[in-house]
């Protein structure tokens, strides 16, 4: 079966390795780039966990085949904060508890940033739009939203 | 978990590279545009491609552009292009419909529309939009160029008219007119992420006097057989009328004998007679609500 040379920048950093044609993005970065913070949910594109954002737009990266993301710039959570320094929206998630069990919550972060990146001013219902692909069975959404509002306020200042 | 079959990829590298390899590799080759339905169809085996020819690095089909009074789309023009396209101002109003009842953001950046059309399923949210537009597609091969009629093109469930050395490579429609409105609505277990148990999609044309029905185009899915089409009836009933309560209520009792509606898992029958005519209405109301028409 065919192997591609798949050349792509994640999280900033150039990457060269070989893919076979079925590798899907999510199964490169997972498996090997080491990068497990990208969740695999349904693995059907319903649930969005597995979202990363690729040239700026959020993607499912259950439904890329790795080779398809060539040349493509990808961010997965990986990039956004860090433990000592988080991002303000993982600060505000945090301060709201929007997190529960957590499985969904880098997939909520990056469709959260991924708004605010094009929109720094959301109003509730573009908060909602823009989460609207990111199912979360235990917070009921309401604290997500408070959290990206609050977050948006603090990265204005 | 992921339950692929293995197979190969091809990426050409450019437009008439692909061409060529179509005509040479005419069986067991699969298009793959961003994949959002096929690799759901992959890992239901129930598309079975030894390889698939990738399609998402041919920028070229990636446009909406006005010309001769046509609106014309490429192919790879994603659901998140054509509502934020300056292009179809609000008089294209109904893929504004389209993209806030489509699948999430993660979705509507990928989905494409050449993708929606060949995937030719009752699911296919811009099917009607597309049929009530009277739109017409451009199929290409290495020997030349064609162009089809949206509903011929459509041969049934998953079945097109696209020969395997072909590729669709845009939709083209005319242009509306300041007295035409377009407008989708469809009805699911919820009002996103889900597939429709019944869409419905207008294209209504008011002459300017009176409220006369000029010209009205209804696509619906599910309405005979398993892809979206004109209830040419009701169409011809509206026709040249005006738009009255009266005349709406009557219209919908002729699109009630047009639907030959069918049970499966996501509705019954029975359900779907009962909505149906309320989702046209429905969406006819807000045709008419664009065009400045208040018929409520």
């Amino acid at each position: 079966m065919s192997k591609h040379l798949l050349k792509f920048t994640v999280n900033g950093k150039d990457q060269a390795l070989v893919v076979e044609s079925h590798e899907r993005l999510l199964d490169v970065l997972r498996d090997r780039l080491g990068l497990k913070g990208t969740k695999e949910g349904c693995s059907t594109g319903d649930c969005g966990i597995c979202a990363v954002i690729m040239d700026g737009k959020l993607v499912n990266s259950c439904l890329v085949f790795a080779i398809q993301a060539r040349n493509k710039k990808i961010t997965t959570i990986e990039a956004i904060g860090t433990a000592e320094n988080p991002h303000p929206l993982q600060r505000a998630f945090i301060k709201y508890n929007a997190i529960q069990c957590g499985f969904c919550i880098p997939a909520m972060i990056l469709a959260s940033k991924n708004l605010l990146d094009h929109n720094p001013s959301p109003t509730d219902e573009e908060i909602k739009e823009a989460i609207r692909g990111t199912l979360c069975r235990c917070t009921g959404y309401q604290s997500i939203i408070k959290a990206v509002k609050a977050a948006a306020i603090e990265m204005k200042k | 978990m992921t339950f692929l079959r293995r197979f190969d990829m091809y990426i050409p590298e450019n437009f008439n590279d692909l061409l060529g390899y179509l005509e040479d590799h005419q069986s067991g080759v699969q298009l793959i545009a961003n994949g959002t339905d096929l690799i759901n169809r992959m890992q239901r085996k129930q598309v079975d491609a030894r390889v698939l020819v990738d399609l998402s690095g041919l920028s070229e089909l990636k446009y909406v552009r006005r010309e001769n009074g046509t609106i014309r789309i490429g192919a790879l023009t994603t659901i998140q292009d054509l509502v934020s396209s300056p292009t179809l101002t609000e008089r294209y109003a109904a893929f504004g419909d389209v993209g806030s009842k489509f699948g999430g953001p993660a979705i509507v950046n990928v989905a494409t529309v050449g993708g929606n059309i060949c995937a030719a399923s009752s699911s296919e949210d811009l099917i009607p939009v597309l049929l009530a537009l009277n739109a017409k597609v451009t199929l290409r091969s290495i020997r030349g160029e064609r162009v089809v009629d949206l509903d011929h093109f459509l041969k049934g469930k998953r079945q097109t008219a696209l020969f395997p050395n072909e590729i669709l490579v845009e939709t083209i429609f005319d242009e509306l007119d300041g007295r035409s409105a377009c407008a989708f609505e469809k009805i699911g277990m919820r009002n996103s992420l889900i597939i429709a148990f019944l869409n419905c999609s207008v294209c209504l044309k008011l002459s300017k006097r009176d409220k006369r029905v000029e010209d009205i185009r209804i696509a619906m899915n599910r309405i005979s057989g398993k892809i979206p089409c004109r209830p040419r009836k009701t169409e011809a009933e509206l026709k040249g009328r005006p738009l009255t309560k009266e005349q709406i209520e009557k219209s919908i009792t002729i699109l009630g004998s047009e639907l030959q509606l069918s049970s499966d898992f996501r509705a019954s029958r029975e359900y779907r007679q009962a909505v149906g005519p309320v989702v046209f209405k429905r969406t006819l109301i807000k045709c008419a609500d664009r065009l400045g028409e208040k018929l409520v």
